[in-house]
């Protein structure tokens, strides 16, 4: 079944060689792996896709490659010297997928899936700087359940059928809690049926609001059904358009399914997206509670798919289906079996989050080098190259920070409460992107004249101010090229490449523009932490 | 292939020769764009970008004596039978350079939506990514002469739509060099608004040749790396450090400091965000700059909020964003006026809707597409009229109705472009400046 009469010789020796190496993979320490199986069909697909468009996928990731791109998409941040100095050292079969389990159990990786859900809950935090106040909570609240390992569909219900500090007044926004939900939804219903359909199911509803969306398929009245569910809110008798987050107390009917449309007669009943009406059988049950039950159902096809187009996403800058909240028959999934394949897997394992990140990882598709060797790889929806891809904020900002050596003050109380003035906030502003997807990620003019002349890459890259520079440039017992190494593994995640160790060390033994090797030491790192190698995913 | 780079290689060249002595292609050049500009003095634009959508009724299109037009009164203008709503005194009496456009009718009423078709002129659809109107009218109007980017954004406000605000497929050459406005000052009372772009200057510590040397090693990097990665991102990458390092070079970037600016004209202006980004623009364009967008969309003029989407009090929020935008509107037409810089510069006025005719329950008005106002002023254009007009009650538009697109072919035809003239999207497709179809308005245009 491996060898396919009709593939080009080149592509059955590529595609032997690699189901070969996920053989080999797949027989390392824990024997027969679940994860490897369905990784295993999803290549078959990937294969099949690629023969049919005439694509020649790009070959595979070396190790180098492989390490900084998983540490980026699994623990937000580019690995540290040692780590990387392991990992290439590391000769056994299994290493790869080794790095996966044993990240996948770090705090690094806990923070940066606390993020990146946080980013998709909670998308108006980022761009609307009055509900930023909102971030520390919800994140507590979302860390300490990642933690924890608690199942996707456990916290998701959890955040629909919160019960809200509702009387709190101010207070709603500051604790660890899932109120920001609601709170940058201003607790409206039109806003808050919006928002779960974006954020849990991937649908767009909020053209229906006002009029039907014949388009997509969404009537009005089932936009004001989806609303109807969040009905019971008592909006704040004085609201404040100055001040959204809720300082007035705010109180709810959980026993309200209903909800007129504005500006019509017409009053709709709380009614599942798929026309199903709740059993209202058990009285105990409020509303969000029994919409939370339909949205985390196994039942419910939509669930699944956004979450695990959601990860996809995380690991390739793209989703199967793109934009990963935008499922609708005019914007068709890439890959529609595979979506199929996860989302059965995400279903079976119980909504369990690191059984998909070990498919996704598994799989040879993540695992092919970004370097081009056809054209046809071009085409994002192929995935038949690692895309170039921008860094999330946070990403960049942790990764500057490991490159540079500069130790990020948490406060032990709450590591989640930010100070405005850190370097960390202050790039995290800067580097805050508006394009929707990574794969256009843009730098700006201002983000290039900080990274070239601001303050703290002027300092890291100063011998006078960096810690780091100033032991690689005094350590006696490092020659330049040691030394080149270092920095190079610092910030790329590689050692140089002969041409250029060569041309690299030439500048640092001629000493540079100066005459001074410590000087010429700090040109390359800051070369290098300029260079879109280091300030991408790749 | 190997290159070595000694000290005396870096010293002979300056940061931008460097750059622009690399013939290896990842720094695809401006000079190449350089050969093309013509002689001809191109037309220059500004646009006030009312975020959230102004409410017509207050503004423009007054309806005083109907009950949807509300407490709000008429005045007259400079021109004679012209009146205006009443928020806007100063505006008024610049009347006779501005062309207002009381028939918009468009079909968009969601703050995204139509945050994206005002700014480019097309629905978003399918996998096409159009550029935003600073995009590809600073496209086709820069000089290259300039040191600063064609097209300056002040204090946007992207949230409802980013796409609207980006180049799509035109690329990062023409990205908007985003400036957002700083309050300076020890004293509350006395703060100051400034505009000051960070990080400009070199840290003392490093010589220019080694900031040099510092280039040319990047540049080495960045063509090993990127030769076999095609992509958006690396190509965004290099451009911006390109366009920053011309910057740095350069002593255009004064433009950005008003402490040269007479107080008189300050104070004119509204020392705001706001009115202080009005007169931004007119330095910019002074400098060379092609496009320059002003966002105001909260009453102290910053660019945070859509305080024009006014679905409660929609009388007491007008009249504020309207005390920080009648005085900074007229000073800006005054200002370009005495310089002689009106005849080429376009001054644009308009939010992505108007608001409901009929006030809803909490005095407040919703989003209303159907028939709403903007305004054109300066360059190319007649003014001293309206065009178009809407029923008594404000529901309909009775003559004229004026569509987005045509809107966009007469913003064109004032600029001296042809409206026809097309670029290639990122899906292969040819894709003119306004849609297929649409006509610029003769009768606005001088």
């Amino acid at each position: 079944m491996l060898v396919n009469v009709r593939f080009s010789e080149d592509l059955v020796v590529r595609y032997v060689f690699l189901m070969t190496i996920v053989i080999m993979a797949g027989n390392g320490a824990d024997g027969a792996d679940p994860a490897h199986e369905a990784a295993v069909t999803i290549d078959r697909l990937f294969q099949a896709a690629w023969k049919r468009d005439q694509v020649t996928p790009a070959g595979r990731a070396e190790d180098a490659e492989y390490f900084r791109r998983l540490y980026l998409d699994l623990a937000g941040r580019i690995p540290a010297v040692s780590e990387v100095r392991d990992f290439l050292a590391d000769d056994s079969d299994d290493k790869r997928s080794r790095a996966v389990t044993t990240l996948l159990d770090s705090p690094a990786s806990v923070r940066h899936f606390t993020t990146s859900l946080r980013n998709a809950f909670i998308p108006q935090a980022n761009s609307q700087p009055q509900f930023r106040a909102l971030i520390p909570g919800f994140e507590a609240w979302l860390w300490q359940r990642i933690s924890e390992g608690r199942p996707y569909d456990q916290i998701v219900h959890d955040i629909i059928s919160t019960e809200l500090n509702a009387g709190a007044g101010a207070a709603l926004s500051a604790t660890t809690s899932p109120d920001a939900f609601f709170v940058v939804r201003e607790l409206k219903p039109e806003n808050l049926a919006a928002g779960t359909a974006r954020a849990f199911l991937g649908v767009r509803l909020d053209c229906a609001q006002c009029h039907d969306h014949p388009f997509d398929g969404w009537s009005q009245q089932q936009f004001w059904n989806m609303a109807a569910f969040y009905s019971g809110f008592s909006q704040p008798d004085d609201q404040d358009a100055d001040n959204p987050l809720l300082t007035q107390p705010m109180t709810e009917k959980t026993d309200k399914r209903a909800i007129s449309i504005p500006g019509t007669e017409d009053i709709v009943p709380a009614i599942y997206l798929t026309g199903l009406e709740p059993d209202w059988t058990d009285p105990s049950r409020t509303p969000r509670q029994m919409l939370a039950d339909w949205i985390v159902d196994s039942q419910n096809a939509w669930f699944a798919k956004m979450a695990v187009n959601r990860l996809w996403a995380q690991f390739f800058g793209r989703g199967i289906v793109d934009p990963v909240d935008d499922v609708s028959d005019n914007n068709p999934a890439s890959h529609p079996k595979v979506l199929d394949l996860l989302a059965q897997e995400f279903v079976t394992s119980g909504f369990d989050v690191k059984h998909i990140v070990k498919i996704i990882t598994a799989t040879n598709v993540y695992q092919l080098s970004g370097r081009q060797t056809h054209v046809s790889q071009d085409e994002p929806t192929h995935f038949a190259r690692a895309a170039l891809r921008g860094l999330t904020p946070e990403q960049f900002f942790d990764s500057v920070a490991e490159a540079v050596g500069y130790y990020q003050p948490y406060r032990s109380d709450n590591p989640f409460v930010v100070d405005m003035n850190s370097p960390r906030a202050q790039f995290l502003n800067l580097f805050r992107n508006n394009t929707e997807s990574p794969l256009e990620r843009e730098t700006t003019i201002l983000q290039a004249l900080a990274m070239m002349n601001g303050t703290f890459i002027n300092n890291a890259t100063s011998i006078d101010d960096s810690q780091t520079l100033r032991a690689i440039a005094e350590f006696p017992a490092m020659g330049n090229d040691q030394k080149l190494e270092t920095l190079f593994l610092s910030a790329l995640g590689r050692r140089p490449a002969p041409e250029e160790q060569l041309r690299f060390g030439e500048y640092l033994s001629s000493g540079g523009a100066t005459d001074d090797s410590k000087a010429a030491l700090a040109d390359v790192f800051w070369a290098l932490l300029n260079s879109s190698e280091f300030l991408l995913n790749h | 292939m190997q290159r070595t780079i000694s000290r005396r290689d870096v010293c002979k060249y300056s940061a931008l020769s460097l750059l622009g002595a690399s013939a290896s292609g990842w720094l695809p050049t401006i000079a190449a764009r350089a050969g093309q500009s013509d002689t001809k003095k191109n037309r220059n634009c500004i646009l006030l970008w009312m975020s959230g959508g102004p409410s017509q009724m207050e503004t423009f299109d007054p309806k005083v004596g109907h009950e949807n037009g509300g407490p709000t009164r008429s005045i007259e203008t400079n021109v004679p039978g012209v009146r205006i709503g009443e928020n806007l005194p100063m505006t008024a009496q610049v009347m006779d350079h501005l062309a207002v456009v009381r028939s918009m009718s468009t079909k968009e009423g969601d703050h995204s939506r139509a945050t994206y078709f005002m700014h480019t002129g097309y629905l978003p659809q399918g996998p096409i990514r159009y550029p935003t109107v600073g995009s590809f009218l600073s496209k086709e109007l820069s000089n290259e002469e300039c040191d600063l980017p064609a097209f300056v954004s002040v204090n946007p406000f992207q949230a409802f739509s980013p796409a609207a605000y980006g180049p799509g497929f035109l690329g990062p050459a023409w990205s908007p060099l985003v400036v957002a406005s700083q309050m300076t000052g020890e004293d509350a009372e006395a703060q100051q608004v400034s505009f000051e772009v960070s990080n400009l200057k070199r840290s003392g510590q490093v010589t220019q040749a080694q900031a040099n040397a510092r280039l040319q090693l990047l540049t080495s990097l960045e063509h090993d790396f990127l030769k076999n990665r095609p992509g958006g991102p690396g190509r965004s990458h290099v451009q911006s450090y390109q366009q920053a390092i011309r910057m740095m070079e350069s002593g255009a970037v004064d433009a950005f400091s008003l402490d040269s600016e007479d107080d008189t004209l300050r104070d004119a202006y509204g020392r705001n965000p706001f009115g202080q980004g009005c007169l931004l623009a007119r330095r910019l364009i002074e400098t060379g700059v092609s496009f320059v967008e002003v966002n105001l969309s909260s009453a102290d003029g910053a660019g945070g909020g859509a305080r024009w989407d006014t679905h409660q009090d929609n009388f007491e929020a007008v009249s504020s964003l309207c005390g920080v935008l009648d005085p900074a509107y007229a000073t800006l037409i005054t200002d370009l006026e005495h310089r002689g810089m009106l005849d080429d510069t376009l001054v644009v006025w308009m939010g992505e809707f108007g608001r409901t005719p009929k006030i809803n329950e909490n005095t407040g008005r919703d989003h209303w597409p159907k028939s709403w106002s903007a305004v054109l002023a300066g360059a190319g254009v007649k003014g001293g009229q309206t065009y178009g007009s809407t029923s008594e009650d404000g529901t309909e538009v009775t003559n004229d109705p004026m569509t987005a697109q045509n809107l966009m072919a007469t913003i064109c035809k004032a600029l001296n472009l042809d409206h026809d003239v097309t670029n290639y999207s990122n899906v292969g497709r040819p894709i003119p400046l306004s849609d297929h179809g649409s006509e610029p308005i003769q009768s606005l245009l001088s």
